[in-house]
Formats: C-alpha cells, sequence, structure tokens
C-alpha cells in the first residue's frame, strides 16, 4: 500500500499478541513478498513502475537485507524497538519537511544519463503522460543500500524509506517512486527471508493467517492509489506514518515489552 | 551507409518500445501468478486443517533448513503422496519466495535476449546471484 509493505503494521500487532519480536520481524518479511509483489503487479502492468530504476536500485538493498537480517539475528531486542520508532519517526519528519516541494523535472548528470534512468508514465488522476528523467543515481545507490539494511534488520518493507529517496535525492515524480519502491521491497524482502528461514524464525502458523490478512489489506489499498492524487498519497503517508511512530516509541520508552 | 544505420536504430527503438511493453505485462503476470498461486496454497491448508481437526494451527517448525532443502524435502512429501495441510503450506511459503526469484531471472533473460542491454543484464545477474547465494545460506 502506497509503497509501503505492511510489516510496519503487522510487527508492532504480532508484539502486541505476545510474538517474540525476532518472529514478528520474520514473519513481516515474508508477508512482505507478498503484498509488494501483489501490488506491484498492478502498477507495472499500469506502465507506472520504471523496471530499470527498480532492477539498478534492487543490487544495493538485497545486499543491504542480507547484512541487515543477520544483524538482527545477533542482537538483544530492546535495540530492535527502539530502531523501529526511530526509523519510523525520521521518515515522518523528512516526509513532513519535503511536504511543500512539487515534483518538477530537473536536468540529469552523466552517471544517471548512462544508467538510461528516465521514463514516462500515464497519470489517471491528470489525465496525461508524465515525462520524467532520474538523477543523482550515484548518491541515491549507496542511501538504497541504508534502505535494504532497515529492511532486513527491522522485516519492513522499508518503503517509505526508499520512496524519500526516489523523491528527495533521484528526483521521481511520487507516483513512479511509490510504485518502484514497491518492486523493489519484494526482491529485497526475500533476501531478508531467506537468512530468517535458515535461522528457523519462520513460523508456519504464524505464517498462514498473516500472509493471507496482509493480502487482503494490500489489493484494497492498490485499488485506491491508482485513483488518487500525488498531494493525496503524500497526505495518507503522513498520518499514518505519524501514529506509529509515535505508537513504537511509547512502547520504546517502556524497555521494548 | 548512415541512412541505413539511422534505419536500424529507429526499427531497434520501435522494437524496444513493444517489448517495453510485453515485459511489463509478463514481470507483472509473473508476480500476480505467483502471489495467487501462494495464497490460495495457504487459504486451502487453512481450510483442510479447520476441517479435519476444527482449529487452525500448525505445530510444525521449519529449522535448520534453507531454502533449497526446505524445497526438496517438501517436493519429496508430495512426491509420496502425502498431501497434507502441512504441505500445501509449505507449498504456499515457497511459492511465495519464489515469486520475486522468478521475477529477477524473466527480467534478466529479458534484458539478455530481447533488449540486447549488456548493462542490464549484468545488473539483472548480479542480482539474480545474490538471491541465489541467500537462498543456499547457511
Amino acid at each position: 500500500m502506497s509503497g509501503m509493505g505492511g510489516g510496519i503494521v503487522i510487527i508492532p500487532m504480532l508484539t502486541l499478541l505476545g510474538v517474540d519480536i525476532k518472529h514478528a520481524i520474520a514473519i513481516s518479511i515474508l508477508s512482505v513478498i507478498a503484498t509488494s509483489s501483489g501490488s506491484a503487479s498492478a502498477y507495472i502492468r499500469d506502465h507506472i513502475t520504471n523496471l530499470k530504476v527498480g532492477m539498478f536500485l534492487e543490487m544495493f538493498t538485497i545486499v543491504g537485507a542480507l547484512a541487515g537480517a543477520k544483524i538482527t539475528l545477533a542482537i538483544s531486542p530492546k535495540p530492535l524497538y527502539i530502531a523501529f520508532g526511530l526509523v519510523l519517526l525520521g521518515s515522518w519528519l523528512a516526509l513532513l519537511l519535503a511536504r511543500h516541494t512539487m515534483w518538477h523535472t530537473g536536468a540529469q548528470d552523466r552517471f544517471t544519463q548512462w544508467l538510461e534512468l528516465e521514463g514516462s508514465y500515464p497519470d489517471q488522476a491528470l489525465g496525461e503522460v508524465v515525462h520524467y528523467k532520474a538523477r543523482r543515481a550515484y548518491f541515491g545507490a549507496p542511501l538504497m543500500f541504508g534502505a535494504g539494511l532497515i529492511a532486513g534488520l527491522l522485516g519492513i518493507g522499508a518503503g517509505a524509506v526508499k520512496v524519500l529517496i526516489h523523491d528527495l535525492v533521484m528526483g521521481l515524480p511520487p507516483k513512479v517512486s511509490t510504485t518502484t519502491s514497491n518492486m523493489i521491497i519484494g526482491v529485497t524482502a526475500l533476501a531478508g527471508t531467506s537468512v530468517y528461514l535458515v535461522a528457523g524464525l519462520i513460523s508456519p502458523q504464524l505464517a498462514a493467517p498473516v500472509i493471507l490478512g496482509i493480502a487482503l489489506g494490500a489489493f484494497l489499498g492498490t485499488r485506491l492509489l491508482v485513483r488518487m492524487t500525488n498531494q493525496a498519497v503524500r497526505t495518507f503517508f503522513l498520518i499514518v506514518l505519524l501514529i506509529l511512530a509515535v505508537e513504537m516509541i511509547v512502547r520504546g520508552m517502556r524497555g521494548g515489552i | 551507409m548512415n541512412d541505413e544505420r539511422n534505419k536500424e536504430r529507429l526499427a531497434a527503438s520501435q522494437g524496444e518500445t513493444t517489448l517495453d511493453i510485453d515485459m511489463d505485462l509478463l514481470v507483472g503476470y509473473i508476480l500476480l501468478i505467483g502471489v495467487s498461486v501462494s495464497l490460495v496454497l495457504v487459504l486451502a491448508a487453512l481450510i483442510w486443517r479447520w476441517r479435519e481437526t476444527g482449529r487452525v494451527e500448525f505445530d510444525y517448525q521449519i529449522t535448520g533448513m534453507n531454502f533449497f532443502e526446505f524445497l526438496v524435502t517438501e517436493i519429496r512429501l508430495a512426491v509420496h503422496g502425502s498431501l497434507r495441510p502441512r504441505l500445501l503450506l509449505s507449498l504456499g511459503i515457497i511459492a511465495l519466495m519464489l515469486t520475486p526469484f522468478l521475477r529477477v531471472l524473466a527480467s534478466m533473460l529479458y534484458f539478455m535476449v530481447a533488449l540486447r542491454n549488456w548493462k542490464y543484464s549484468v545488473f539483472t545477474a548480479f542480482v539474480l546471484a545474490v538471491l541465489t547465494y541467500s537462498l543456499f545460506l547457511r
């Protein structure tokens, strides 16, 4: 939904139900494959997603995800709660500050041009085809490694982080950035899931209801996004991120219970 | 001479446009079918389990196996005809994990064969290699 995999909601819920946070992270990242692939499917067929941007950035996110998942296996649960809250709050703040920057196509640097990172997509809300050129891929790529690290570490799609990098650093139009983020998330989540599977943290009993429930939610979210304006998508993001950030930080201060 | 080259280039770029659209559809449908198969298997597992035992809980664990060992174990069970809710659930998880993997594989073949775009063939091959490595992790 809106470039977010849904893990950000699932993990707080599962831990509230008494599931150990590492198991919650493992199940979440598995279910993230379902949500991101499910909604990415529709966006790709609608020609909004930029496959080249996605493939290029995936090189960095999957390596990050492997490293992140390895770290989670090694550390204690408490820092995970705190990291979760901080990631949420950081995403929210950055998005809030960027609220008034309207998207516009800009000059492209040589490296990004060499990577052929540009495209066009039909915008249903505007009723026209939008052309765009990405920029600063040299800066976006290492940041995407960080996004992958967070995804693997916390078992979330880290869609909000990826969208920020696409929007603010690489200058992609909001719809392209959310949908391309969605595609990247699926592959990144798979890398993380493999690590958790070997560690024995993927519990089939938890997996079944979580996968089904989250897939239903994502399906409905996707149908909605295509019909929303860029501004509405942003506003929606702001509200969801704020609620979750406050919730996780309060829980972190209580000592990770 | 120049004219011919331009014509070739034009044809190539037109070819690319049509193929790009096919690629979007192909990738889109791989994801859609992969996730759908997985969801159907998981749902079927839950319903079967519920009808058999009146509960929807499963009490087995996947431990000490990487993806390919898990895959081989479950396929062996399937071949031996011991079709049970548990097997359906495992196959659902396997289908889900294979979905992005197949998507990357298809993208790589597309960049290699249809577009002959060496840059993106290398990029997708790298992604595929890292994913394959992760599925074989111990």
